[in-house]
Formats: C-alpha cells, sequence, structure tokens
C-alpha cells in the first residue's frame, strides 16, 4: 500500500469499503482494470474465480450459525435467525433476490452449496458486509433483465418439489409481492379474478406470460391482441375485466 | 455529357418556353371559341406538326420534351374546360355517340400521366345516369299497368340493361383501348345494383316468389339474370337467407311446443322437428334443381343455410342428438315411426344427408354408439339389414373410421348368436354343467361398445352358477380373454307365484336380484337389501322404486308413500295381479346425456392434442394463428373446436414439454423432440 500513490490508495480503499475484498483482492481489480473504479467493480464482480478467493472459512463459521443442527442444510429456523441478523423481514422481496443469487432450488431451505455459491457471488464473507449488500440487491430489482430473471426464477422457487405447477395461495403471494416493486395497477384485479373463477393451480407458461403481459398491454387494454397467443387465463382475466365494467371506454375505473 | 450542354442550355431551353407561350396564346382563345371537338383536331394538328418540325429541323432529343410542353398548354392546362364544355363536352359527345371525337379524346389524353380520370369519371357518371333512367321508366310504367303483367316490365328493363351494357362495352374497346381504367368503371357494379333493386321489390320482388312458392317464376329470374356477369350472386343470397328464416323458425316453434307442453311426451316435438326439417330440405333441393338448374351457387346457398338452423340446441338436446333419438325411433322395434321398408330406406337416406350439415358429428356418433347398444342388447332393433344400411351410408359421408365401432357391434351380435348355439350345445353335451336356468349370454368386445362401469353386485345363488357354466364354456373357446359381467344390461323372465295367479314378470337382472331376495325373507329393510345386494344409494333407489311405487306394484313398501327412503321396509306383495300373464316391469334408464357429452369433451381433447402435435412435428416451428386455424381445419371433419379449447391443449402441452414458445416471440411455437 505504501508504494502506491495517493490517488491510488484512495481507490483501494473506497473499493474495498464498496465491494468488502480484501485489500490483496481490491489492487488486482483495480490493476486490470488501469486504476479505474467503475472497470474495477466490473472485474470484481464478474470473475468467479477472483470471488473463491473470498475466505472460505469466514463462509463456513456464517454457514454454521445458521445451519440446522441435524442436517447439513440451513432451514425455517436458520433463515429466520439470517432475517434477524441482516434486520430484514423474512417476507421481504430482498430474499427472494437472495435466493435467485444463490440459485435455491426451494424456498425456505439452502443447501450449503447455494449457500456458498450466492454469498460468493455477492462478494459476502461476513455479517456487515451481508447487511452492506441488501441495497444493492433492492436495487437489482430496478434493472427490467434483472427483475425478469428474478420473476420467473421465482416459479420454480415458490412451488412444491416434485410439481410441476404453482398453487393459487403462493403464487398470488408472490404476485403481490413482486408487482409491488414493479407497479402494475391491475395486480388486484388479476388476484380477485383467480379466486373467484380459476382456484386451481398456476402453469409455469402463464406465469412468465403474465409479466409479459404486464409489460407490455397497457393497463386500459388498449393494445390488447385478442387474436394473440397469450394464455387461455389471461384472455379469460380481460372478459372479466370487460364484464365487470373494470375497463371502460379504455378507462381502468375502480 | 459535354455535347449536348450547348444545345440545350442555349437554344433549346428558349426554344421549349417560347414554344409554350405560343401555344398558351393560342390555347387561350381557341378554348373560348372552339367546340371541344374542333379543338381536339387543332390540338392533335399541332401536335402532329410539331413533331414533324423536330425530325425537320431539330434534335431527335427535343421531341419529348416539345411535345410535353405543347400539350400541356393545349390539354392539361385547359382540360377541365374542355371536357365538360355544355354542348360539345366528353358528356355531349357521349350522349350523341360520337366514336370519332372520344376515341381521339382518349389518345390525347393517354399520353398524360393521370389525364384519363376526368374522362373515366364521366363515362361512369353517364352510363349510370341513363340506367337509372331506365329503371326508373320501368317502374313507373309498372306502378300504371294493370297487374296481370307484371314480369313483363321486368324482363323488358333486364333486356335494355343488358343492351346498355354492350354499347358500352364497344365504346370501351373502340374508342378506350381497352383500357382498364374503363373496363373498372363499366358495369357489374352497375348491372349487379339493378338487380338488387328489383330482386328486393316487396310484392313481386325474389322473396315474395320465394314466399308464395312460385316456382315457375322464379325458374324465368334465373333465366334473366344468369346473363349478367355475376347477377345471381343476390339471388343465392336471397335463396339463402329465406331459407334460413324458415329453418330458424321451425326450430323456435319447436322450442316453444316442447316447453309448453306436459312432460308427459317428451322429445315428441323434438322428431316432429326433425321431420319438418327433412321436408325443408327435400322442398328447397327441389327449387335447386327446377328453378336453379343446379347451379352450384344455389347448392351452396342451400348447404350454408342448412348449417345456420341444424346446430341449434332445442329444450337442452343438441341437434347431434336429436338427430340420433329420430334414428333410433326409425330402426327400433315399436318406435314412432311405423313405416314401410321403403320408407324407412328413403327417410335414412334424407337424415344421413342431414347429417352432413351437423358441425358435432363426433357427439352424434356417439348419441348413436349409445342408442344402438341399447336397441342390439334389449333386443329392441327391427331390423337387422336396416341397421348396415345407415352405416354404410354414414361411412361413405365420414369415411371408415366413423362407423367402424359401430359395425363391430352389429357383427359381435351375429357372432353372439352363433356362440349361444355352440354354448347351447355344450350344456347339452355336459349335462352336470347345466345350472339349471336357461341362460343366455351376449359377449361384446369391449373397444367396439359404450363403456359401462361394472358393479360388484352380490348375485343370488342361481344366478352364480350361471355365470360359473357360461365361463367354464368360454375357456374351452378361447384362451387369454378376460370376462367382465356387466348386470346392468342384463334381463331376466322371473316367475312371480302370487296368490291371484303366476305372472311372468320380465324385469332385468339386478330387479330379479331385489326379488329373489324375497326367496328368503318375507321382509326386508332397506339397509338389509342395500347389504345383501352391495349397491349404490342412486341405484337402489331406482331399482326399488320400479317394483314399489311404480305402475306395476310387486313389493309392497311401508310406509306406502310415493318415494323410497332409507327407513322403509319392504314386502312381496302377493295380493298383486293383472289381467295378463306376462308384463314387463320397466326400469327407467339413467339419463346419459351428460356422460355423453363427457366423454366426447374427453376425446376431442385427446384429438386435440393429437391434431396439435402432428402440426408441429412437421412444421416444427408455427405462429400462434396458423396453429389454430390448421388445427381448425383438421378436426373440421367430426367437430368445430373452440379457440379456447385449443389453447388450453397447447398450455398443456407446453407444461408437458411438447411445445415452447419462442424466446424471443411470445406468438411463434416451437416443436420440442
Amino acid at each position: 500500500m505504501h508504494k502506491l500513490g495517493r490517488g491510488h490508495r484512495d481507490k483501494v480503499q473506497q473499493f474495498m469499503t464498496i465491494t468488502g475484498a480484501s485489500e490483496k483482492i481490491a489492487l488486482q481489480a483495480l490493476k486490470a482494470s488501469d486504476w479505474h473504479l467503475e472497470g474495477a467493480f466490473d472485474v470484481f464482480y464478474n470473475q468467479p474465480h477472483i470471488k473463491s478467493y473470498t475466505d472460505t472459512r469466514y463462509l463456513e463459521e456464517l454457514y454454521n450459525r445458521y445451519k440446522d443442527p441435524y442436517t447439513d442444510m440451513i432451514l425455517a429456523d436458520g433463515i429466520t435467525l439470517l432475517c434477524n441478523d441482516l434486520q430484514v423481514d423474512p417476507q421481504d422481496i430482498v430474499m427472494l433476490v437472495l435466493s435467485w443469487h444463490m440459485k435455491a432450488a426451494t424456498m425456505c431451505e439452502y443447501s450449503k452449496q447455494e449457500f456458498f455459491i450466492g454469498l460468493q457471488a455477492l462478494g459476502i464473507d461476513s455479517l456487515e458486509k451481508f447487511r452492506e449488500r441488501i441495497s444493492f440487491m433492492r436495487a437489482e430489482l430496478k434493472d427490467e433483465q434483472k427483475f425478469r430473471e428474478i420473476y420467473n426464477f421465482a416459479f420454480g422457487w415458490a412451488k412444491e418439489k416434485g410439481q410441476k405447477s404453482l398453487a393459487l395461495d403462493t403464487a398470488i403471494g408472490m404476485w403481490q409481492l413482486l408487482f409491488a416493486e414493479k407497479q402494475w395497477p391491475l395486480v388486484d384485479h388479476w388476484c380477485q379474478f383467480l379466486q373467484a373463477r380459476h382456484n386451481k393451480a398456476i402453469s409455469r407458461d402463464t406465469w412468465s406470460q403474465l409479466l409479459e403481459f404486464a409489460r407490455t398491454v397497457d393497463p386500459a387494454l388498449s393494445n390488447y391482441d385478442a387474436e394473440g397467443a397469450w394464455p387461455y387465463l389471461i384472455d379469460e382475466f380481460v372478459e372479466y375485466l370487460n364484464e365487470n365494467g373494470i375497463i371502460q371506454n379504455g378507462e381502468v375505473s375502480d | 455529357m459535354g455535347q449536348m450542354v450547348r444545345y440545350e442550355d442555349d437554344f433549346e431551353a428558349d426554344m421549349l418556353e417560347d414554344t409554350g407561350a405560343y401555344y398558351s396564346r393560342k390555347a387561350s382563345s381557341w378554348i373560348e371559341d372552339d367546340s371541344c371537338p374542333d379543338y381536339m383536331l387543332k390540338s392533335e394538328e399541332c401536335l402532329k406538326k410539331e413533331r414533324d418540325r423536330v425530325s425537320h429541323y431539330l434534335h431527335s432529343s427535343s421531341e419529348t420534351k416539345l411535345l410535353e410542353k405543347v400539350q400541356h398548354e393545349l390539354l392539361v392546362m385547359y382540360a377541365n374546360r374542355l371536357l365538360e364544355k355544355e354542348h360539345s363536352g366528353c358528356r355531349a359527345l357521349l350522349r350523341d355517340d360520337k366514336l370519332e371525337d372520344l376515341s381521339r379524346m382518349y389518345r390525347l389524353y393517354c399520353k398524360i400521366p393521370r389525364g384519363l380520370d376526368p374522362v373515366a369519371n364521366i363515362f361512369k357518371q353517364h352510363i349510370t345516369a341513363e340506367g337509372t333512367a331506365l329503371v326508373e321508366q320501368a317502374e313507373d310504367a309498372a306502378s300504371n299497368q294493370a297487374s296481370n303483367a307484371p314480369g313483363v316490365q321486368e324482363q323488358d328493363l333486364i333486356s335494355k340493361i343488358i343492351k346498355l351494357h354492350n354499347k358500352y362495352i364497344v365504346y370501351v374497346t373502340r374508342c378506350f383501348q381497352n383500357h382498364t381504367l374503363f373496363h373498372k368503371k363499366v358495369p357489374h357494379e352497375l348491372l349487379v345494383m339493378y338487380a338488387n333493386r328489383l330482386l328486393e321489390k316487396e310484392h313481386s320482388g325474389c322473396r315474395a316468389l320465394l314466399r308464395d312458392d312460385k316456382l315457375e317464376d322464379l325458374s324465368s329470374k334465373y333465366w334473366l339474370y344468369c346473363k349478367i356477369p355475376q347477377g345471381l350472386d343476390p339471388v343465392a343470397n336471397i335463396f339463402k337467407q329465406h331459407i334460413t328464416a324458415e329453418g330458424t323458425a321451425l326450430v323456435e316453434q319447436a322450442e316453444d311446443a316442447a316447453s309448453n307442453q306436459a312432460s308427459n311426451a317428451p322429445g315428441v316435438q323434438e322428431q316432429v322437428l326433425i321431420r319438418k326439417i327433412i321436408e325443408l330440405h327435400d322442398k328447397y333441393m327441389e327449387y335447386v334443381t327446377r328453378c336453379f338448374q343446379n347451379h352450384t351457387l344455389f347448392h351452396k346457398a342451400l348447404k350454408e343455410a342448412f348449417e345456420v338452423f341444424c346446430n341449434k340446441t332445442v329444450s337442452g338436446s343438441s341437434s347431434a342428438e336429436l338427430l340420433a333419438t329420430f334414428c333410433d325411433n326409425i330402426l327400433k322395434k315399436g318406435g314412432s315411426e311405423k313405416l314401410s321398408d321403403e320408407a324407412i330406406e328413403e327417410t335414412l337416406e334424407k337424415v344421413v344427408k342431414l347429417f352432413a350439415y351437423i358441425s358435432d358429428k363426433d357427439l352424434f356418433a356417439e348419441f348413436y354408439r349409445k342408442k344402438l347398444a341399447r336397441r342390439l342388447l334389449f333386443d329392441r332393433s327391427a331390423n337387422d339389414d336396416h341397421e348396415r344400411s345407415i352405416l354404410t351410408k354414414l361411412k361413405e359421408q365420414c369415411g371408415g373410421q366413423f362407423t367402424s365401432k359401430m359395425e363391430g357391434m352389429v357383427t359381435d351380435l351375429t357372432l353372439a348368436r352363433e356362440n349361444q348355439a355352440s354354448f347351447e350345445d355344450y350344456l347339452r353335451n355336459n349335462p352336470a354343467a347345466h345350472p339349471g336356468i336357461d341362460l343366455t349370454v351376449t359377449v361384446l368386445t369391449t373397444g367396439f361398445w359404450p363403456s359401462y362401469k361394472s358393479f360388484d353386485l352380490n348375485l343370488p345363488a342361481e344366478m352364480v352358477k350361471c355365470v360359473e357354466v357360461f365361463k367354464g364354456f368360454y375357456e374351452t373357446e378361447t384362451k387369454h380373454r378376460k370376462l367382465t359381467w356387466i348386470y346392468s344390461l342384463g334381463t331376466c323372465h322371473i316367475n312371480g307365484k302370487f296368490e291371484e295367479k303366476t305372472i311372468e314378470l320380465i324385469v332385468s337382472t339386478y330387479q330379479a336380484a331385489v326379488l329373489l331376495l324375497f326367496n328368503a325373507s318375507d321382509r326386508l329393510s332397506y339397509s338389509e337389501i342395500m347389504a345383501q345386494l352391495n349397491l349404490t344409494h342412486d341405484d337402489l333407489v331406482r331399482l326399488l322404486h320400479s317394483l314399489a311405487c311404480a305402475k306395476y306394484k310387486i313389493l309392497s313398501k311401508e310406509p306406502n308413500t310415493k318415494t323410497i327412503s332409507q327407513s322403509d321396509y319392504f314386502e312381496f306383495n302377493s295380493k298383486f295381479t293383472d289381467k295378463l300373464r306376462r308384463i314387463k316391469i320397466p326400469l327407467p334408464p339413467v339419463d346419459e346425456r351428460k356422460k355423453v357429452v363427457e366423454d366426447v369433451d374427453k376425446d376431442r381433447r385427446y384429438a386435440i392434442d393429437a391434431a396439435i402435435v402432428r402440426i408441429m412435428k412437421s412444421r416444427k416451428v408455427l405462429g400462434h394463428q396458423q396453429l389454430v386455424s390448421e388445427c381448425v381445419e383438421q378436426l373440421s371433419r367430426m367437430f368445430k373446436p373452440d379457440i379456447k379449447a385449443i389453447k388450453k391443449r397447447m398450455e398443456d402441452l407446453i407444461t408437458r414439454d411438447y411445445l415452447e414458445r419462442d424466446k424471443d416471440n411470445p406468438n411463434l411455437f416451437r416443436y420440442l423432440a
């Protein structure tokens, strides 16, 4: 550190603070990006082998804190503890984002591998860093592409193991969570419609197409193509909106 | 490049300008004084002279530019004034049949871009005016005239219109060189428009003739209008609308009558309806052959009309069901139709023709099959030949696959008779094996017959022996076949030893099982009967009702109410008697309609799945719209698939990983091998 110029020293400091990486990693990344801070961040977050250098000892420690006493997995209690530590509500959407980073197979449990993958991807090896990464994870939801990935990931994660479809109640819960972020004005009507008329599980196709519907069709349905390839449930939803006068003359009324 | 510059810049440009100015002056005075033909003659002359000048004095490259200039000044600038000249303009020329002048007009204006548009417009307006005048003349004459020659004016008018048409076709060829602009303006539309006015006349138009069955007059109309290009289209349209209206009215009548009627004759109105529809079809088919010379346009109109009202529902029954019931009535013994063999054949032919108009053909097949099964198994079929005959006709229409199961059913019965003969031989040769009761067994091939639920009925001991004996016999005949007994289809003849006299009762096997219980006990409760026979509540209630609360009370019930309840007690009614020695105790059948509709819906789902997979397998990638329309087309032979149903099946196939949506375009689907 002493051999570096003052400007460079500052950058190393900044880098370490923001990413939580060690000095050695900071130096590597900054050198690789010719001492441009932004570039260094890209380098850091895109190169897994640098991250695997992240002290796995600390990850072990963290994992052991949350792991279930009888199984080699983190289960509900462990997750609750984690949420407490992070000062985050277990229902908070940030937990979904975390699970996405972990590529978790199913909700309410994390395998050791998933835990490690996730924390390494986020560059976390301590609780402090973990807490710091929370705002980053929240910000990721604003990115259109990432939101879509997280949304589609949520289907597989929220459904029961071995089932092909997602139970309606769980789906509704997830939708309300996700669309609170995305601000889709029809989400409540959608959930009401499903409870009144559908009452069955949701297929993956319907799930993913709903996002496209929310993204591309305006809430007054003016650009909805009835001859299009929308899943039939969405067609029925449109009929429901029209029948109940929720959409009239291209206006959304309540 | 360099060679003509001096010529163009220093000489040609000025020459053109001066020429323009010269002709502009000339034109402005000519247009005032000259008639249109004269003006045109002069223009033509000028153009000719200029052309000559170029060839004598100027460079050839100037020709186009020069002529364009002259044209512009003489013809373009004054086009409107010229054409619209009151006594000699385009209209006047048309009016006075000045073909020469019109030809010149064409020659002059065809070289100018869009120059012919105003001429063509005037041409069209002129013809329209002349045609309208003819029609009005004819209408006046007709209203003034005595009504005993109503068609004459019309005939006269049509021939005048055709003459008009021909006259102007000559103009188009001679003056206007067959230019497309003029062809379009002429007559098809005009003629059809006038034809419509005549056809739609309230008291003498086409509708009136159809209403009053004036076949001769309709025939004349046909001959008249077939001369006009596309003149028959409106006639065919009116024909179709008329039939549709009549057919729909019949259906509505039947619906009303059925709902008003007492419920003790259900189905009668529906049968009457089918008869009436057949008659309607015969009637209008005659029109097509006699009045409309079997023209395809009218065959098509008839077909489309029937397709509209032949697919309507009447008091909850689909047309497919009505038609199947109608067939059942003709084919069963003691059916409501008492007809000779010939009449039956004829009626069956007509039924098959109607069948072609029904879109839910698969539904008809299923209802037909169910009713066929009852006819065959309860020995109600009047005539085997008729059964086979209608199947042959249906096969001709729809292909072998449609009728294969039904044909299998009829064959099974024939085989069953042979089998029964062998069984009786077997019993004669093994007297010890004889169960002591006369037994007839019909073996059905599972795939052909409708599916029947089999229940674990606790058979009375006597019947158990029968079953065992037959099983023994059957195993000597064939190996590797499993017999499943369907007792609900069986019939039993039982002797009821009543106090007054013994009466032979013809009952179903289930009913017999109930009655035989009373050989062992005098009095049984509902629950006891239930426990002994192992039946469901629904079935047991039906059975006991038929024996204790219906026309013939073989059992007496305590309390003596009209319905069965689970706390009732039953006794053999020894006091029962009837004047006949043999009576049939009917067991009302369960309503099959719901089940049939469910079964057909299920089959349709499979059919749609298969169609989608077949299409996607060969096309690999296909857009949504196209997939849906190809699917509909493939399935149209058997039924009209609902778009929603197709969508649902597609989504199911996506879940089962047969298909996927394209990543970038959700309207595109890919086949997943």
